[in-house]
């Protein structure tokens, strides 16, 4: 499953944070799943030829954010969305990036139905690849 | 084990004539590290490997590694050491295998001849031919399988990289890793290619003109160098004051700084203190940093790594 993971030496992204960003956009689009195992840190980092510390590292901040879950002997696997977390200021976070793409939206001079319909169909692109499963709140 | 040193020098110095070629260098390189060894063209590279390794005489300071003094180190002690030297210098007149025989008998019960032999095969190569006849690439090559094949603990490598191509950079990128990845491997291997040095070191080593400017994690590296633009709406200071400022460059209305070890939040108070009407953090890769990093107008300014 790592062949899908890109890694670009050269970009301003450290390479943990493209493997992050990579990893937390598979689970959102379900492309990852509850229990998945994710490749050893060792096997990733000979895979992809960058230092294992680097791949350790993406992991724990992975971890961190308990979007994967790792066990001690077995792996590292990605968490049950319901251990997720998230708190005000994840929330805070995610509202003032939403304004930085409002601001951009209304600057280029897209009205707020534009907007909001475009808002709609990116997430659609994540969720719809979701198992149909109607999410609980 | 964990902290624990292979590679220590101490005001390690050289000088040509009256040009010091390495200045007073304090290293200290931790077991289980890549470490990319970075610095422009001339800015003493080849002269601090030859010293580490005990083939030039330091005009002052010391030098140890894995614990014996790098003057004196005894066949058991370079036994355990892996040089690959720049520009893979071989011996012509031998085909493979008599290397092979040649270079085998400086590690005595170590030499993993089954290994060699796959690496080599994986390259293509055949054991009879003569050196002089192989292409840069393909020196290069068998000079990777031969610094390998005794399994070293501690593998130094002078810019081996240089001139190869894509795919053969790769296969030592990849044996970089595969090596370490063995219990208490270390490498200190010097690059002008940053991204392969982002790629597989997790430590840095920056000299610019023989003077060793940061000796850090990697992660560090890239964390603390930041660029920072800040917009005046009239026009900018002249200058501004402030704890790790390497250097500063000034157009009418704008400052772009080069901040080492300083926080959004610090960055943030000193745009409002500045006056700055908007401040905005450049995002930058390894090679630029390197390139602001060791920038003329910044030289001299030594920082503390250990405390940033």
């Amino acid at each position: 499953m790592a062949l899908w993971i890109q890694i670009s030496p050269g970009s301003d992204k450290p390479i943990y944070a493209q493997i992050v960003e990579q990893i937390s956009e598979a689970i959102a689009k379900n492309e990852l799943s509850a229990g998945d195992k994710l490749p050893a840190v060792r096997k990733l980092a000979a895979e992809l030829v960058i230092n294992p510390n680097t791949v350790a590292r993406a992991y724990s901040f992975l971890e961190q954010g308990k979007l994967v879950t790792t066990k001690t002997g077995s792996g590292t696997f990605v968490s049950d969305p319901r251990l997720y977390s998230r708190d005000a200021a994840d929330i805070n976070m995610l509202a003032e990036r939403m304004d930085t793409l409002i601001t951009r939206g209304l600057n280029i001079g897209l009205e707020a139905g534009d907007l909001a319909a475009m808002f709609r169909d990116r997430t659609n692109k994540f969720v719809s690849k979701q198992k149909s499963e109607e999410k609980k709140k | 084990m964990i902290d624990e040193v292979v590679l220590e020098t101490r005001g390690l110095t050289k000088y040509y004539g009256s040009v010091f070629a390495v200045d007073h260098i304090d290293l200290k390189i931790p077991r289980g590290c890549i470490c990319g060894f970075v610095g422009r063209n001339a800015a003493g590279k080849t002269t601090a490997i030859k010293l580490m390794l005990g083939l030039l005489n330091p005009t002052a300071g010391t030098s140890k590694l894995l614990g014996c003094d790098s003057a004196a180190l005894t066949p058991a002690i370079r036994q355990r050491i892996g040089y690959v030297t720049e520009g893979h210098r071989l011996f012509g007149w031998m085909n493979i295998v008599e290397l092979e025989r040649f270079q085998r008998t400086f590690f005595p019960g170590q030499w993993d001849g089954k290994f060699f032999a796959e690496m080599i095969e994986y390259f293509g190569l055949s054991k009879k031919q003569k050196i002089k006849h192989l292409s840069n690439g393909q020196r290069a090559q068998v000079s990777l399988a031969l610094a390998l094949s005794p399994n070293p603990e501690l593998l130094i490598m002078d810019d081996p990289t240089l001139g190869l191509d894509a795919a053969i950079r790769r296969q030592f990128l990849s044996g970089m890793i595969e090596i370490i990845m063995r219990e208490g491997r270390t490498i200190l291997f010097s690059s002008h290619i940053l991204g392969d040095v982002e790629r597989v070191a997790d430590r840095i080593v920056v000299i610019d003109k023989g003077v060793i400017r940061a000796d850090c994690k990697l992660e560090q590296f890239r964390t603390a160098v930041k660029k920072v633009i800040l917009a005046f709406e009239d026009s900018a200071p002249l200058q501004v004051d402030i704890d790790g400022l390497l250097h500063c460059r000034r157009s009418e209305k704008e400052l772009a700084m080069i901040l080492v070890g300083i926080n959004d939040d610090k960055i943030a108070e000193l745009a409002k203190s500045a006056g700055a009407e908007k401040y905005h953090i450049a995002n930058m890769n390894l090679e630029d940093q390197f390139i602001e990093y060791t920038a003329p107008d910044g030289r001299g300014k030594l920082f503390k790594w250990e405390e940033i």
